[in-house]
């Protein structure tokens, strides 16, 4: 068992959780204003794929993290429309969004590298391996604070749970969401980010591997709360840290470990570990009366 | 107002779809029906994986280059689309329709039988031979042997007595490159250490650099100095933790010494591009034979790489052993053991 719990394991979860954690608070901000996103994966590859293409063009990956993120509010941003202002299907403009972020890097990888999804080799950046881990844990807190002490938090909630009121005391319910919408396309594009130019060195087809749900299922999971969303960050990170540690010394299938994450989201779901409510207001496009 | 967003939603998921498949049709004229048609289909790793499909598609297009080949290829998505992809060659009428991967091994077997005048090729293909049909060629490698070779320059590097192996998809091909790897450490040292993971159990475990990283972060921690990995675009991850770590990594199918020089020790070499090229050449000259092709160390389907990234890397006495287990190998006085044959 000694062998299990090491300092390693610790740094390994905290790696694992990082792009969780992005892309959960990303979610968070689009979700409590009211705007489901399940595009957090197709985000996240965007951020990743961008991150490295820009980086080696660029040999920076300041500028590759920055168009990353500028990408990542770009296609956000095209969810925000549809979504907002032509209140299109939430979860229908989530897919498609997921599905051509499968396509595009593709292409595109095509007309810069001849190369199909998959981008050249980036020098590892040391800085990179840290900086993401420390913008991620340190937004829980910022996310807190913004949500729960500041106007735009309120508007924010407010605008989520019941836009009616809202909109009657005056905020603008199509501007608040766009705002929680870009912010989560940022949010999810470091994570992809970070996957890319400071974990790997690279950009592969799909190398999201499904995080952009998982990370959804942890901000349902944290009952779209900054702090419960870090913890089930963590958490999933630990399951995934601890089937890499235990494969090898104790024969526990691999399988088992992975459904952990999607197991823990059902039975929050089903209610057993308190009630996990989603905003009010969440999928209901905005419609002002006329 | 709602009209248009459903408009607006409808064009966003058509451009989805269409963009996609990333159906990449190499420059090739358009139809010339004089030439030999050749389709290949890829694995979920896509061609760029420097690696396995990596392989097989330099194989296709050095025959393209001497050959006078119409040569088009479709990289699929997930694997729901390897189907369509292959029927689609097929009802074009495709002379000879290539599929990488195990995984495409019962579409294969499904689409050759529906057409029985068109020619397959199938890598990694294992079929029992009461099942195998007579347009299709089983492009077979042994790579426990190439797995040996490389386990026993993995063992005789090693200053910690700990070795790693991560492959990719839990399934029986992968098990063959490690128990060949194991076999070839355990005759060198006899109680070397291995540890053994996989990134996952579905074919997401093929694209996933920063799980293959965590594990070969996880190993070198546990201390292994050199690590074999057999896991397509996730392996990746593996060189950039060998990179951080200052320590060992055996690439593997593609020479992967360029990836990282230095820290790339050898990779196992499968021929994939041979083994192609062949197969394509066969074609062209109407000498096309169904059944089962086997690509071993002694028709050089199989071999362990070594070139200006990584002479340096291994002691002359090193090689000069490997060379002399490799002759025994083809000889057949070792024999590795192979973990698919039952």
């Amino acid at each position: 068992m000694n062998e299990l719990l090491n300092i390693g394991l610790i740094y390994s979860t905290v790696r694992t959780a990082t792009p969780l954690l992005l892309a959960a608070l990303g979610g968070l901000y689009s979700e409590r204003a009211g705007v489901i996103n399940i595009a957090l994966e197709g985000l996240m590859l965007v951020g990743a794929f961008t991150a490295a293409v820009v980086t080696h063009y660029t040999h920076s990956p300041w500028i590759g993290l920055t168009a990353a993120i500028a990408a990542g509010v770009l296609i956000a941003a095209i969810h925000a429309v549809l979504c907002i202002s032509f209140k299109a299907q939430q979860v229908v403009s989530g897919m498609a969004i997921n599905i051509l972020l499968i396509g595009v890097p593709a292409l595109l990888s095509g007309a810069f590298f001849e190369s199909t999804g998959a981008t050249p080799q980036i020098p590892l950046h040391e800085l990179l391996q840290y900086a993401p881990v420390v913008i991620a844990f340190a937004l829980v807190p910022v996310t807190w604070y913004v949500l729960y002490r500041t106007p735009f938090g309120l508007r924010l909630r407010a605008v989520g749970e019941n836009p009616e009121a809202a909109d009657a005391a005056g905020v603008s319910v199509t501007r608040i969401r766009y705002a929680g919408v870009l912010l989560s396309g940022a949010l999810a594009a470091i994570g992809g980010a970070y996957l890319s130019i400071g974990q790997s060195s690279l950009f592969t087809r799909n190398m999201t591997a499904g995080r952009g749900f998982i990370a959804l299922a942890a901000l349902i999971f944290g009952k779209w709360r900054p702090v419960q969303t870090m913890l089930a960050c963590l958490l999933f990170g630990l399951a995934e840290a601890l089937a890499t540690q235990m494969q090898g010394v104790v024969r526990v299938p691999v399988q088992f470990i992975q459904i952990i994450p999607y197991v823990l989201t059902m039975i929050v779901l089903a209610g057993f570990i308190g009630l996990s409510r989603a905003p009010r207001a969440i999928g209901i496009p905005y419609q002002k009366e006329k | 107002m709602k009209l248009s967003g459903s408009i607006l939603l409808a064009l966003l998921c058509v451009l989805a779809l269409v963009l996609t498949p990333a159906c990449n049709l190499s420059k090739a004229s358009a139809d010339d029906k004089s030439k030999v048609h050749v389709g290949i289909v890829f694995d979920i790793g896509g061609k760029d994986d420097r690696s396995f499909n990596a392989s097989a598609w330099e194989g296709v297009k050095r025959a393209a280059k001497d050959y006078p080949i119409v040569l088009r290829d479709v990289e699929p998505g997930d694997p729901t689309s390897l189907e369509p992809a292959m029927r689609a060659f097929a009802e074009k009428g495709y002379d000879l329709i290539i599929g990488v991967g195990f995984t495409q091994t019962p579409v294969i077997q499904q689409v050759a039988h529906d057409y029985p005048n068109l020619k397959f090729a199938i890598i990694d293909g294992v079929v029992p031979p009461e099942e195998q049909l007579p347009n299709v060629a089983y492009l077979l490698f042994k790579e426990h042997q190439g797995s040996y070779l490389v386990g026993m320059i993995a063992a005789r590097k090693s200053q910690t007595g700990t070795i790693g192996f991560i492959g990719g998809m839990d399934i029986p091909l992968i098990h063959r490159f490690e128990k060949g790897y194991e076999e070839g450490a355990r005759a060198v040292n006899p109680n070397i250490k291995v540890i053994e993971n996989y990134v996952g159990v579905t074919d997401v475990a093929w694209n996933n650099p920063g799980k293959g990283k965590e594990l070969a972060v996880a190993q070198y921690g546990k201390g292994a100095d050199v690590i074999f990995t057999a896991a397509g675009n996730s392996g990746l991850g593996a060189f950039d933790a060998a990179e951080q770590n200052g320590k060992f990594v055996i690439g593997v199918d593609s020479d992967q010494n360029w990836v990282k020089p230095g820290f790339v020790l050898t990779s196992m070499v499968k021929r994939v591009d041979n083994a192609v090229y062949q197969i394509v050449g066969d074609t062209v000259q109407s000498h096309f034979q169904g059944g089962v092709h086997v690509f071993g160390l002694d028709n050089k389907g199989i071999d362990y790489a070594l070139d200006q990234y990584n002479e340096k890397l291994i002691p002359p006495d090193v090689l000069k052993d490997v060379e002399a287990a490799k002759q025994k190998i083809i000889n057949g006085q070792i024999q590795v053991t192979d973990a698919m044959a039952k």
